[in-house]
């Protein structure tokens, strides 16, 4: 990492906007790490957090692949995570009503595959027509998947939901027994407030562990895929569609890819959420989960990967940052955390509507930029230099 | 038939019996034309007259309701622009289409046809082959920015540069989809006259570098001078055909400009 390498030297290179967010995070991490020390914030419900944050990391990565690199308007966000969260639950839970106990790797793999076939079905009507059409099948989408997930017992147990989940890493060597082989550790930093490290911060160290995976594999390759002629002919596309077909590109089948690969990471954000939270109800595919997704990638930057990143957290932040005010009498925090995010995605879209961190003005292939030796480093803002500023 | 056509020997596009009506205007009216390899031909025609449908027709934008377009000798009626394309006939857009977030040169890369990086694939199972075909292609955008004389604007946003440079980025960026006949609409409507006589030299020399071209156009001085032969369309189909001179001095042509005839 640079950052470690050369930090001074790095953090003049970033832009005020990255500035202002790493000063936010390093502030924000001082707080955290106060929180934990004293022992206001428990260590197993931070790591839960943790898991949460990269849960909605996830989903906002999905949204991002298909919103704010192709411009797809997809309200169905609920409904692909709620597909990976029942589809790996169904396999996997004691009380599945079809199938039940089997790996949460064959959890995973039949939650994809089912967002895959879901994706396709939405994808092929819709996607050829006007972008709005995709818009409003998916509304409609999200409602029947929660609908059928509500009403259909036999397949899914109805309002029950599904109990009995068991970890991700069941049945893998070492991972599968290590919180319970773990020992209880008591740390005193402050003296008086001991912190104890039991058996549940271990399994949520492990969840932690498993969404660190699932995220950072999904950066990395929409990061790779954003850069590449690929990710530049979605951006064509969501700039002006008929450009790109003029110019030779089947833009159906761009679309559909970028469709598909967003879906597929929701349910993959799904997938997680079952194995972190250990029960998964209807309420899960309520359409405020798509709502949370899509003020994430706005809040973001649109076509941004840290952005949805950062919105993710964000979105965390705020909604399990206001549990802790049930101590104030006057506030409800329910009807808040709504409103903070209202005002949040007001004061953006009124100060800054390309988001916090929208994505660099420059995308090309780094390696073919490389070779040439052009010392060109994108910034974000607009440019003002003219004239033989790329000479080489 | 259409009447004065020319007798062609090697067509690159042909255009025979086009139709296309919306609701009960017929826009395009039995439209029969061809275009000779290595010309510059030149499509005219008053407001209404069926310009923009027929472009939208020949590069798969629009489906016919009757006719055939032919390009390279291969039937590409009813085909997606993206195969039209394939076949090797580009088109630009009347009003120039903007890249939002785009640096000119990244707008630029669009433009080469069958790029492996563009397979979502190839890029984590050959990425050596995405590098090598994307520094050819950069090298190759700044080779005709270079050309076209606004290397200068290659790290620009492609959104803040005139409207006359975006003319010139577009036929830039067509070029490097490496077109065999290339449509241009419009290409110096709104465009200072000295941008105007920069695209005319580049259009020039592109074609004498082997590109055909087939232009819409109203600016008549600019049209005249560049193109041989010229296409006359009114009211949906080919009124004549000529060169500039033979065209200028056609009575129906006239009439046509004027409203009579009708």
């Amino acid at each position: 990492m640079s950052l470690l390498a050369n930090p001074k030297e790095t953090i003049s290179d970033l832009s005020r906007p990255e500035k202002w967010v790493l000063g936010v995070s390093v502030a924000f991490m001082v707080f955290l790490f106060g929180a934990l020390v004293t022992g206001a914030l428990g260590p197993a419900y931070f790591l839960f957090l943790v898991g949460l944050a990269g849960m909605y990391a996830l989903l906002s990565f999905g949204l991002n692949a298909q919103w704010g690199f192709t411009g797809l308007i997809n309200f169905s966000v609920a409904a692909f995570f709620g597909i990976g969260a029942y589809g790996s639950a169904l396999m996997t839970a004691d009380s599945s009503p079809i199938a039940g106990g089997l790996n949460p790797i064959i959890g995973l793999v039949v939650a994809l595959v089912v967002a895959l076939v879901l994706a396709l079905l939405i994808g092929i009507p819709t996607l050829r027509l006007r972008a709005d059409y995709l818009a409003i099948a998916s509304l409609g989408l999200a409602e029947v998947v929660r609908l059928i997930v509500l009403n259909e017992r036999w397949l899914t147990n109805g309002s029950a939901g599904l109990r009995g989940i068991p970890g991700f890493f069941k049945g893998w060597p070492v991972l599968s027994s290590f919180p319970e082989t773990m020992p209880g550790l008591r740390l005193v930093i402050i003296p008086g407030s001991p912190i104890l490290l039991e058996t549940s911060f271990w399994r949520a160290s492990l969840n932690v562990l498993l969404v660190f995976a699932f995220a950072g594999g999904t950066y990395l390759v929409l990061r790779r895929a954003h850069r590449s002629p690929w990710g530049r002919v979605l951006r064509t596309i969501r700039s002006d569609e008929d450009l790109a077909r003029a110019l030779g590109k089947n833009t159906y089948s761009f679309k559909m890819q970028s469709f598909i690969l967003g879906s597929l990471i929701m349910a993959l954000a799904g997938v997680f959420y079952t194995h972190l939270n250990l029960y998964v109800g209807p309420g899960d595919l309520d359409p405020i989960t798509t709502f949370y997704a899509w003020v994430a990638v706005i809040l973001g930057g649109s076509g941004s990967n840290r952005g949805a990143l950062f919105g993710g957290i964000v979105i965390v932040t705020i909604r399990e940052g206001t549990r802790f005010l049930n101590e104030v009498p006057v506030i409800d925090p329910a009807p808040l955390r709504l409103l903070l995010i209202g005002v949040v995605i007001v004061a953006v879209m009124r100060y800054r509507p390309q988001g916090v961190l929208p994505p660099q003005r420059e995308l090309i292939w780094p390696n073919a930029i490389d070779d040439r030796g052009a010392p060109e480093r994108p910034e974000s803002g607009v440019r003002e230099q003219k004239g033989g500023g790329d000479d080489e | 038939m259409s009447e004065g056509a020319l007798p062609k020997d090697d067509v690159v596009l042909r255009v025979d019996d086009l139709q296309k009506s919306f609701g009960g205007l017929a826009a395009t009216d039995h439209a029969t034309f061809s275009v000779e390899r290595g010309t510059i031909t030149g499509l005219i025609g008053p407001n209404g007259a069926g310009k923009s449908t027929l472009f939208n027709l020949i590069s798969g934008f629009y489906e016919p309701d009757g006719g055939t377009v032919e390009v390279n000798g291969t039937d590409v009626t009813g085909m997606e622009p993206y195969e039209v394309a394939d076949h090797g006939l580009i088109r630009t857009f009347q009003t120039p289409r903007k890249l939002e977030g785009m640096t000119v040169r990244e707008a630029m890369l669009v433009g080469p046809r069958e790029q492996p990086g563009e397979s979502f694939v190839s890029l984590f199972t050959s990425p050596g082959a995405v590098d090598e075909a994307e520094s050819a292609n950069l090298a190759e955008a700044e080779r005709i920015l270079e050309d076209f004389e606004i290397d200068h604007l290659a790290t620009q946003p492609a959104t803040d540069i005139s409207g006359g440079q975006m003319k010139l980025v577009e036929l830039a960026r067509a070029m490097l989809a490496e077109p065999e006949v290339l449509l241009l609409d419009e290409p110096v409507a709104g465009v200072n006259p000295t941008l105007a006589k920069k695209l005319k030299t580049q259009i020039r020399r592109l074609n004498e570098q082997g590109t055909t071209f087939l232009l819409i156009e109203h600016d008549m001085e600019f049209v005249m001078d560049l193109a041989d032969p010229i296409v006359v369309l009114d009211q949906g189909h080919v009124l004549t055909e000529g060169t500039p001179d033979g065209v200028r001095n056609d009575e129906r042509v006239i009439d046509a400009y004027l409203g009579g005839g009708a």
